[in-house]
């Protein structure tokens, strides 16, 4: 089969472009099917629950989107080059008690602290890579002994107390609201980090040279990628997305406390997985990742207003997971019969 | 290199034990124990022993719950949450129920069986990763876990359970014939029993065992199987330890079920994991627990070690196969 497309892509270039429109097409036709269920559930939860769709609801919906879109992206820029991240919780909380202790001790201004945090977390990130990439060892584990470290030292350094003291334009910002009574300025933060990352991965060298990585390592290299280079970027990319996640949370929250994160590895997969990222690298859909924080976080506030237990949605979560993993598989099966098919 | 003096054997025995991978676990916990004994005062009394040796069961049942799935090139992310869930419904089912002990037992285990086979199943059915389905299942299972519990425990125990959990003679806890009987059976499964050798085969090269007959499908299941079975195990010792079934039980296994094995000498790429390496890796481990309570330092330097010794023995073992190949 591989062969044959190959000879097809000599023999037919008009060929080419009608599999990259076809895969295109299959892409977006994933994400216009995310809008219609992410539409769907919320008229459901209008009609059975009450208020899902209030200007209340909606504005606190909108505060978790923004920060479950973070941590789906800090995710996806991993998956895109074929590694995976366990440690975005775990910087993530790092980030957050870093930046909370540099504002409430330190007395560093608000926007300085934010940027030094934010570099913590990027440098997190880059060590996870650098680790892989001098020892070889697979990103699961590095990451797995990286989270239990920076974890561990997070909590021997603050003995895990909290910091409640913040600045008040900084929680502000995570607090309250812009232009309407439901939008919140954290919603912009997402957006931006949105579009910036599909601007890198459809228009940007760098942004192709890590889905080559991704891809096929061998080939990205035989091409003159650095292939060291990028996944050590990637996981920077990372670790600066967990800590942009971990301080818009500590912006809504207004105190850092140690036990932020731990539950953010199951959202960080569901989201850019529902959106049709593909688990073995070279593929990303950053609008998809989008769509599937809206889904994910917009159905567990639904429930949440319909009264099912929290516990219950854990579960929803799972089955979430799995139900996204097999469409992909799904996908995957049908687009190579579309391929023989030609 | 015939054998010809009667002597030689002996060497032979010797020189194995020093190359063997674990040699370095067997000094370090020789020298750990005896710093520890010299150190402190409490290492060497009786009460201490039987923490250390309680402790010890726990973490190596768990361990070997992670080193068969490792075995055959896979992992097991649900471990804990299975365990949490297998916790809470045998509790459940000897304080609300009241079934009889053995009985509710039988059951526990047949439910971390059941799970695990569940798991292997939709790994070896979809073909997707066993990372991405563990996760999904481990998610669910924690859901269940604290659905059905509302986050209370089940605090009526019977007591034989409890007894056997918590009593002990002179310095030995009751619950270490456990893990030595699954150190056995694991021992003997891995190296005697047919089924083991499939499982280390698929583990090492999954094609070429397909190729001499061997199915990974059944192995993969199979090791799922025998990883759930052992959570439950870890399950059921814990419920008799706490004398309570609660429903965070499990919720700590994760980073140490990776860290047994990995420092035993475990391969992730399957095929290649060692009963005495985990035997041995799980006592080391105790041992820094074990050290750091006893010379009253933060536990919080517990995680931070665990993270370090999965790098450390990483390193490490990459050191080694550098130096076998360049040999």
């Amino acid at each position: 089969m591989t062969t044959d497309s190959i000879d097809a892509t000599i023999a037919a270039p008009a060929r080419v472009r009608a599999l990259v429109r076809a895969s295109r097409f299959l892409q977006s036709s994933t994400q216009a099917g995310l809008a219609i269920v992410i539409a769907v559930s919320w008229i459901v939860f209008e009609l059975v629950g009450t208020g899902f769709l209030s200007s209340f609801n909606l504005f606190t919906l909108g505060r978790d989107v923004a920060i479950d879109v973070v941590i789906g992206l800090s995710q996806m820029v991993v998956l895109a080059v074929g590694r995976m991240n366990l440690a975005v919780g775990a910087i993530g909380v790092v980030v957050v008690m870093f930046t909370g202790w540099l504002m409430q001790d330190v007395h560093v201004p608000a926007l300085l602290a934010v940027a030094l945090g934010l570099a913590l977390g990027a440098l997190a990130g880059w060590f996870n890579g650098w680790l892989e990439v001098k020892t070889g060892v697979n990103s699961f584990i590095i990451t797995l002994a990286t989270a239990s470290i920076y974890t561990g030292l997070m909590l021997i350094v603050t003995k895990a107390g909290a910091f409640r003291v913040l600045p008040f334009g900084f929680t502000d910002f995570g607090t309250r609201s812009v232009l309407s009574s439901t939008i919140s300025p954290l919603l912009f933060v997402a957006v931006g980090v949105t579009a910036a990352l599909f601007f890198v991965y459809r228009n940007a060298t760098l942004g192709w040279k890590m889905l080559a990585v991704g891809a096929n390592e061998r080939a990205a290299r035989l091409s003159g990628v650095s292939v060291p280079r990028m996944l050590q970027l990637a996981q920077a990319l990372s670790g600066l997305l967990a800590g942009l996640a971990g301080i818009l949370l500590l912006s809504r929250l207004g105190s850092a406390v140690p036990a932020l994160g731990s539950d953010w590895l199951l959202p960080s997969f569901v989201a850019p997985v529902l959106g049709g990222t593909s688990l073995t690298g070279g593929g990303v859909a950053v609008v998809g990742t989008l769509l599937g924080a809206l889904l994910v976080t917009g159905t567990t506030n639904g429930l949440n207003i319909v009264q099912i237990s929290s516990f219950w949605i854990q579960v929803f979560l799972g089955l979430a997971l799995l139900v996204a993993v097999m469409l992909d598989r799904l996908r995957a099966v049908t687009s190579e019969r579309r391929l023989v098919l030609r | 290199m015939t054998v010809l003096s009667g002597r030689m054997p002996v060497r032979a025995t010797a020189t194995t034990l020093v190359r063997a991978q674990w040699s370095g676990l067997l000094l370090a916990v020789v020298a750990g124990s005896v710093a520890l004994a010299v150190s402190t005062d409490n290492f060497a009394t009786q009460f201490n022993q039987y923490t250390l040796l309680r402790n010890l069961s726990l973490t190596l049942v768990i361990g070997f719950g992670q080193m068969i799935t490792l075995a055959v090139g896979e992992l097991n992310l649900s471990l804990g949450a299975l365990g949490g869930l297998v916790a809470v419904v045998s509790g459940g089912m000897m304080d609300a129920w009241g079934l009889p002990l053995a009985l509710a037992i039988v059951l526990g285990l047949a439910l971390g069986a059941a799970c695990g086979f569940a798991n292997g199943m939709l790994i070896t059915r979809t073909k997707i990763s066993g990372f991405i389905i563990t996760l999904a299942t481990g998610s669910a299972f924690a859901g269940i876990d604290f659905g059905i519990t509302k986050a209370q425990p089940f605090s009526n125990i019977p007591s034989a359970l409890v007894t056997f959990g918590q009593g002990r003679s002179g310095g030995i806890p009751y619950q270490l014939a456990v893990p030595i009987l699954v150190a056995l059976l694991m021992g003997l499964l891995l190296n005697r029993v047919r089924l083991g050798r499939h499982l280390l085969a698929v583990g090492g090269n999954r094609h070429a065992a397909e190729l001499a007959g061997i199915s990974p499908a059944r192995a993969v299941v199979w090791a799922h199987v025998v990883s759930g079975l052992l959570a439950a195990i870890a399950a059921i010792m814990t419920v008799a330890q706490l004398a309570s079934a609660q429903p965070t039980i499990g919720d700590d296994w994760l980073i140490q079920s990776f860290t047994v094995p990995i420092i035993g000498g475990a391969a992730l790429a399957g095929g290649d994991v060692s009963a005495t390496g985990t035997v041995l890796a799980a006592a080391v481990i105790t041992l820094i627990e074990n050290g750091l309570v006893l010379e009253n330092v933060d536990p919080y330097w517990v995680q931070f070690l665990l993270g370090m010794l999965i790098l450390g023995a990483v390193g490490l073992s990459r050191f080694r196969s550098a130096r076998v190949r360049s040999a």
